[in-house]
This record gives C-alpha cells, structure tokens and sequence, in this order.
C-alpha cells in the first residue's frame, strides 16, 4: 500500500486483472480514462489517472477531486454526484444511432 | 486474479437448495463415496436445533455447526468468523500438517448462494484466503414445480448455481422430469443439469422434448430472465469492455442475474464470472484454448437483448449496426 496515498485499500478489484506488466497497466488505466471521459463529459465530470498509482482522480466541473481506487468507485461516487446512477442502459446510451467521437 | 495453479487459497464449494431439497443426503452419499476427500464441512441451519451435523458426522472429515441464522443474512456474521477461524488455523499450520485444501458450505434451505459469495468476496481477510470455485445447487423435482411458482428464493438460488442437481428424480414421471428441467434451463441456462436420486448420480435419461412451465410474474415485479450472448467485436479493448461492463454491474447489477464469458485482454485470456453485482476475480485461461474467445452470456432481466448490444457500441464509440 503507498503510504502517502493510501491506495490500493482493497487489491484485486476484478477490472486489475488482464495486465500483467507496468506497461499495460499504464496503458490499461490510460484508456480507461479515455472511455471514462467519453460519458462522464455530459455530467461535468471528469476521469484522469491519479498519477501515482491505481485508479483514477474524479473532478467534477467545480474542480473538486475524489481519488478513487477502482472503477467501481468511480461508478459510485459519479452516481453520489449526480443523484443517480449511470445507466449503460439508459435511453441515451441504447438509442443512440451514433456515437460523439 | 488466479490462475488455475495453486495459489494457496483455500477452495470453497457452496451447496444450496430449497428447504428439503436433499442437501445432506446428497453431500452425505458424495463423501461416502470419496469424493471431497478430507474437506472441511460448514454446515449453516436457520433453524436453532440442528440435525443435519448428526447425519454428516459419519462421513465428515472435520466439521463446523453454523446454527440459528442463515448465513446469507442473520448468520452472515457467524459465517464469516468462522471462515476467518479456518483460514486462521491453515495459516498457522506447517504444509506438512495441512490437510485438504477444499471447504464445503451446507447453506439452510432458506439461503442465497449469491448473497454468500457477496459476503465473502467484500471481506477484506476472505478474499485473500479463500477462491469459491463452485455452487452447487439441489432442486427438488418432485416439488420444483409449486416452489418456483410461489418462492422468489427458489428462483434466486437455481440462478446463482454453476451446477444443478435435480434430486428425488426417482419419484417423478419422465415427462415432469423434463418439464421441471426445462424451467430450470430457462432459468439458468448457463449451468450444468445433473440428476440424483437418495443421493446416487442418476444418468437423465433420454427426455422426451418438453415445455418449460410458465411461471408467473412474483408480487416483487421480477420480469423473466433472459439470456443474451454478445460477441464482442474484435474493436472492442478489454479497457473499453471493463469499464462498460463494471457501470453496468454498478447499475443494473440485481438485474443481472449472471454474465459470463471468455475475454482476451493483453494478460491472455480470462474467464469473466459474476452473480449479480458480485464479480469472481477472473481467471487466466490457458492461451491454446480458443473455444468461445470474445463471446460473453448475460443472463437477466429488464431489458431488451438489443439494449446491450446498442450500449456497448455507444462505449466504443460507433454505429451499433456493426455488433
């Protein structure tokens, strides 16, 4: 565990597994911000790489910023911002004929 | 994650079943015939004065009595203790003096199976000393029928099994048995049907083709469940599909009675497994299996199979048209 940071409280979220080295580790969380971004934008949030380990720091438009350990946290704490949970399901996300690039 | 070496962990088997659907008797003629050799048995009645460790005992290498709570709500706790007291007494036991490696949970009839993987994957010691590897759930063929019509657990456990042992096969017609068996394909169609009779592995016989029985609509408002299985097209990362398929646990996760699959992703390939919000850590495949590489089954409810294609495309940002 980091010390300073206090991360990873809880290892083996299963979204760690399926990068065995440091690099696609990296790349795995640099994607991952990537697609984060692509839905949390049209909330005013926003996803980015903590840079100093695993997870990911979630800002909202204010700037406020939540360190979070994995995607599930993510996924949580989005859904404490924003009333309600982000539903892949949702008619904006199934509906779309196309989406923003 | 694990792979499928030992890993040190200890293997826990659940084994669940409506209220008299042949638990005991069943776990009782398997260790008679030798096959958990020397596992530790846990054995969880709701109910205050047990008998169940009685018929065991007999057979049982070692055995703990979890009484008066099921373990998936009112016993959690217990359960938890003493999961934590065997994993306490192997840590401090030379590997010479270890015994077997596998645990085998005797759930009350009224307990989720789902609710006790849950429980044991969100405790913090748990996790790193015991791997589930299977549940295994009894259903009753002779009163399968009135049970799924009236009890939502009866339903919730059959979807949560890996495995399914159709009991009392002996006391049905072979039409009821296939109907019986028939609904619980519907019900879960991921998991392997097998069938026993007073304990004995039963051969299911060549079934004549029958209609699974119409289950109504529960007071709870469960819709049916419904299997779906993508094939994830070869654009789609293990980065894009983990977060699409980690928001859709996080919300549609009760919905979600099972999803499962292979997945390749830079490690190799892994098996994906999750009951409802409760996702297994993955497993790493072998990399010369290529049977069902990139196909995923969703097994749930409220929703259009459509949905999740058109979703998981909107995650990767084209046209669903291409899924």
């Amino acid at each position: 565990m980091c010390n300073a940071c206090g991360f990873p409280t809880r290892p083996g979220h299963w979204t760690d597994a399926g990068a065995d080295n440091a690099g696609d580790r990296l790349r795995l969380q640099m994607r991952r911000a990537q697609i984060l971004n692509r839905l949390l934008n049209s909330y005013g949030l926003s996803a980015r790489p903590p840079g100093h380990g695993p997870g990911f720091a979630l800002s909202s438009f204010t700037g406020r910023t939540a360190l979070l350990p994995d995607l599930e946290a993510v996924w949580e704490e989005a859904a404490r911002q924003i009333g309600a949970p982000i539903d892949p399901l949702a008619p904006r996300f199934t509906a779309a004929p196309a989406a923003p690039q | 994650m694990t792979t499928q070496t030992d890993d040190g962990r200890l293997r826990l088997t659940i084994l669940g079943g409506y209220l008299g659907s042949g638990k005991t008797t069943w776990l009782r003629h398997q260790l008679f015939e030798g096959h958990f050799p020397a596992a530790h048995i846990l054995v969880n009645e709701a109910a205050l004065t047990p008998v169940d460790d009685t018929l065991l005992a007999a057979q049982a290498a070692s055995m703990t009595l979890l009484v008066g709570g099921c373990a998936c709500c009112t016993g959690k706790e217990d359960l938890i203790a003493a999961l934590r007291a065997l994993c306490d007494t192997r840590s401090r036991q030379s590997a010479k003096a270890r015994g077997s490696n596998h645990i085998i949970l005797e759930t009350s009839g009224l307990a989720d199976p789902a609710a006790i993987l849950t429980a044991i994957q969100s405790d913090g010691v748990l996790v790193h000393h015991i791997r589930a590897v299977q549940t295994i759930v009894l259903v009753d063929a002779l009163h399968a029928v009135k049970q799924l019509h009236s009890e939502h657990l009866s339903r919730a456990q059959i979807e949560a099994a890996d495995r399914i042992i159709l009991t009392k096969v002996d006391t049905v017609t072979d039409p009821t048995l296939a109907a019986v068996k028939s609904t619980v394909k519907q019900l879960n169609p991921g998991a392997k049907i097998e069938a026993a009779a007073k304990g004995l592995a039963v051969c299911l016989p060549n079934l004549p083709e029958a209609k699974a029985y119409a289950l109504p609509l529960l007071s709870d408002g469960t819709a049916p469940i419904l299997p779906t299985r993508i094939e994830i097209p070869p654009d789609v990362d293990w980065a894009t599909f983990s977060v699409w398929l980690s928001a859709l646990l996080y919300a549609r996760g009760d919905d979600l009675v099972r999803v499962k699959g292979v997945f390749d992703t830079p490690a190799g390939p892994l098996l994906l497994q999750a009951v409802r919000k409760s996702v297994q850590p993955p497993e790493r495949l072998p990399t010369a299996d290529h049977d069902h590489r990139n196909q995923i089954v969703f097994i749930g409810r409220g929703y259009e199979s459509e949905d999740l294609r058109n979703s998981l495309a909107y995650f990767r940002g084209k046209s669903s048209a291409t899924i």
